[in-house]
């Protein structure tokens, strides 16, 4: 037997309490690591922005739209090597009216040259950008809706409804994939053209935003600066950011969820330190008159307060281990395939991260050693006379 | 013979042999005192107490409830720190030690036989035996076989492999009394050691104890009520209102 072999026993006194104590912490770092992940699929998209784009748009909100020959001046700008525009349809396909997906009128000449992450084959690029009714679609709800190549599809749009005589029709060209996993599998691509010909005269040429490639990554500031310089003195102002605060800025609307989140998930911790220090404690006080035993044989106060401490953060690392057990397979072969196929859009990538199942272990055994700090402390405090005296 | 007593007669050579019966001073005790304060009162349980007890002896400390038995006995034994006056065992002020130094000197010279024989419930008869040699630098092939040695002299060691709850109260009380000379010390201290038990198992213990008394030399200081046990002894103590009468 060894001092450690001694700690071990002590776990497996009264299985039943390990036994719960263990699950409950498991339960804690499942929900902590769920939250934690939900936080960071939102944030994925900011956090694999690309560092040499900008993005261009109305200086009010993104909401309001730009002029299209904005495009053509920023074209010109020297630090810019590439620029494409986009508008948000905000489409549906009645066929699967409850199903989310973006759809993005794109300039098709130029989208592709810009958005790296995206890749479609040559043969369909070509047969898209033969036919302006055509559209380019992601893998992911390609698969999800069961759409192949030929297929016509007919959206439906609150913001620009349908002509009585046009109606939004299309003709899938391409599949395409994505190269970086913040990229959205789920979206839909049509011509900008196809859209500003299928509206009234007053609504045409206007664009939702527009995304530059610029020379110099490091420059993104000041060339920002300049975009947005270029139109200062013109009826619609712009606002210029790096694709990291363009991205932020679109977070920030769920700032408040993801502030709530954050505070459940400190809220989470908590408990599971109240449930691992609620049942040392009922251990330590239980086993007083051992604890003045072995002060008796000689064990100084150090050892009780290991031997507490040891079994708070195995109780703990334990729980800590089979929460993750239980989330990674959980989000990896269910929900986190789920999300992806269902709301690629708002979660195109949801998985456990390394950083977040290292933080959960890490806070599970962190907050055990927390947990036994008190307890133990009470336990090399105790006089081994008093000790001896008590009785479980 | 009973197999305890077969197995105490051939008790192993590994434990210190006693030069026999003689009167060197093991235990001194001068002007000892112990107060406490309960409630803003001073209770005074030791009063100036001098006391000597020989090497080899087996003493036994009587007297009614309250009268500072048990305190005297802590004193002794290392476990509570004298008010005032002096403390010398073996030649050693205890008095004087620091805790740690306090608790190694208990692990050295101490071996300790509790009322409730304090076993510990996780662990086996065997494994409570070794526990205070988890404190030594013995290699733990060693501390097994001494364990099995101190258990073969108390006469459990077919019951090595029992947990507590698997045994009777007077062989949880022979597993204490190996936990207690596992470690051969100089001094055993028994608080109350039959008061937990029938008048068979009581006789046992209390045979064992002058086995390792008389086979052993042990110095054996023991706290009782029974008047029966403290016949065994060689001297018996009363202890009245802090004062030994």
């Amino acid at each position: 037997m060894t001092l450690t072999g001694l700690a071990t026993r002590n776990i497996l006194r009264n299985k039943t309490r390990s036994f719960l104590t263990i699950l409950g912490v498991a339960i804690a770092v499942v929900a902590f690591v769920l939250l934690r992940t939900v936080v960071n699929a939102w944030t994925v998209a900011a956090d694999y922005a690309q560092k040499d784009r900008v993005v261009t748009r109305h200086k009010v909100t993104f909401i309001m739209q730009l002029p299209k020959k904005y495009i053509e001046d920023i074209r010109k700008d020297p630090d810019v090597a590439a620029a494409t525009y986009a508008n948000w349809f905000g489409g549906k396909d009645p066929k699967h009216d409850t199903e989310f997906f973006a759809t993005l009128a794109i300039d098709s000449g130029s989208y592709f040259d810009v958005s790296k992450e995206i890749t479609l084959a040559d043969d369909q690029k070509a047969a898209f950008m033969e036919d302006q009714a055509g559209a380019v679609v992601g893998d992911a709800i390609a698969e999800k809706l069961g759409w192949k190549i030929g297929d016509k599809v007919t959206l439906e749009s609150g913001i620009y409804p349908a002509q009585p005589d046009k109606p939004w029709v299309f003709t899938i060209r391409g599949i395409y994939k994505a190269t970086m996993k913040s990229a959205d599998r789920s979206s839909f691509f049509f011509h900008w053209k196809a859209l500003n010909e299928g509206l009234p005269e007053k609504r045409r040429d206007t664009i939702g935003w527009v995304i530059s490639r610029v020379k110099d990554p490091s420059k993104v500031a000041s060339i920002s600066v300049g975009i947005d310089k270029m139109f200062d003195e013109r009826d619609i102002q712009t606002l210029t950011q790096d694709e990291h605060a363009f991205q932020a800025s679109f977070l920030a609307g769920f700032s408040a969820v993801i502030t709530a989140l954050d505070g459940v998930s400190i809220v989470i911790l908590l408990i599971m330190a109240l449930i691992l220090g609620n049942t040392i404690a009922m251990g330590v006080r239980e086993r007083t008159s051992e604890y003045g035993t072995l002060r008796a044989l000689g064990f100084l106060p150090r050892h009780l307060v290991m031997f507490i401490l040891g079994e708070a953060a195995a109780l703990s690392g334990i729980g800590g281990a089979v929460g993750l057990l239980i989330a990674y397979p959980f989000v990896e072969q269910g929900l986190g395939r789920w999300l992806e196929e269902n709301m690629g859009a708002f979660f195109p990538y949801f998985r456990v991260g390394i950083g977040t199942a290292v933080v959960a272990f890490g806070a599970s055994i962190g907050l055990g050693l927390l947990a036994g700090v008190l307890p133990a402390r009470g336990a090399a405090k105790l006089k081994v006379t008093e000790a001896l005296r008590r009785v479980a | 013979m009973s197999e305890t007593a077969q197995d105490q007669a051939q008790a192993p050579p590994s434990y210190r042999a006693s030069a026999g019966k003689n009167t060197e001073t093991l235990i001194k005790l001068r002007e000892l005192r112990k107060e406490f304060t309960r409630g803003g009162e001073t209770l005074r349980v030791l009063e100036a107490l001098d006391l000597d007890v020989a090497r080899g002896s087996f003493e036994a400390l009587m007297g009614p409830s309250g009268s500072g038995k048990s305190t005297l006995l802590n004193l002794i034994a290392g476990l509570d720190r004298p008010s005032g006056g002096t403390i010398e065992i073996d030649g050693q002020r205890i008095d004087q030690m620091s805790e740690a130094g306090l608790a190694k000197w208990r692990s050295n010279t101490v071996g300790f036989v509790f009322q409730s024989y304090n076993l510990l419930p996780v662990l086996t008869a065997v494994e409570n035996v070794e526990l205070p040699l988890l404190l030594t630098s013995v290699p733990s092939s060693e501390r097994r076989k001494r364990a099995e040695t101190a258990l073969k002299v108390v006469g459990l060691d077919n019951r090595k492999d029992h947990y507590p709850r698997q045994l009777s109260g007077g062989q949880e009380q022979r597993v204490s009394i190996a936990r207690a000379i596992v470690t051969d010390p100089i001094l055993i201290v028994a608080d109350e050691p039959t008061g937990d038990l029938d008048r068979v198992a009581a006789d046992e213990i209390l045979k064992l104890l002058e086995t390792l008394n008389g086979q052993l030399g042990k110095t054996i200081l023991m706290v009782t009520h029974d008047p029966n046990a403290a016949e065994r002894a060689s001297v018996t103590r009363h202890l009245d209102k802090g004062r030994l009468k």
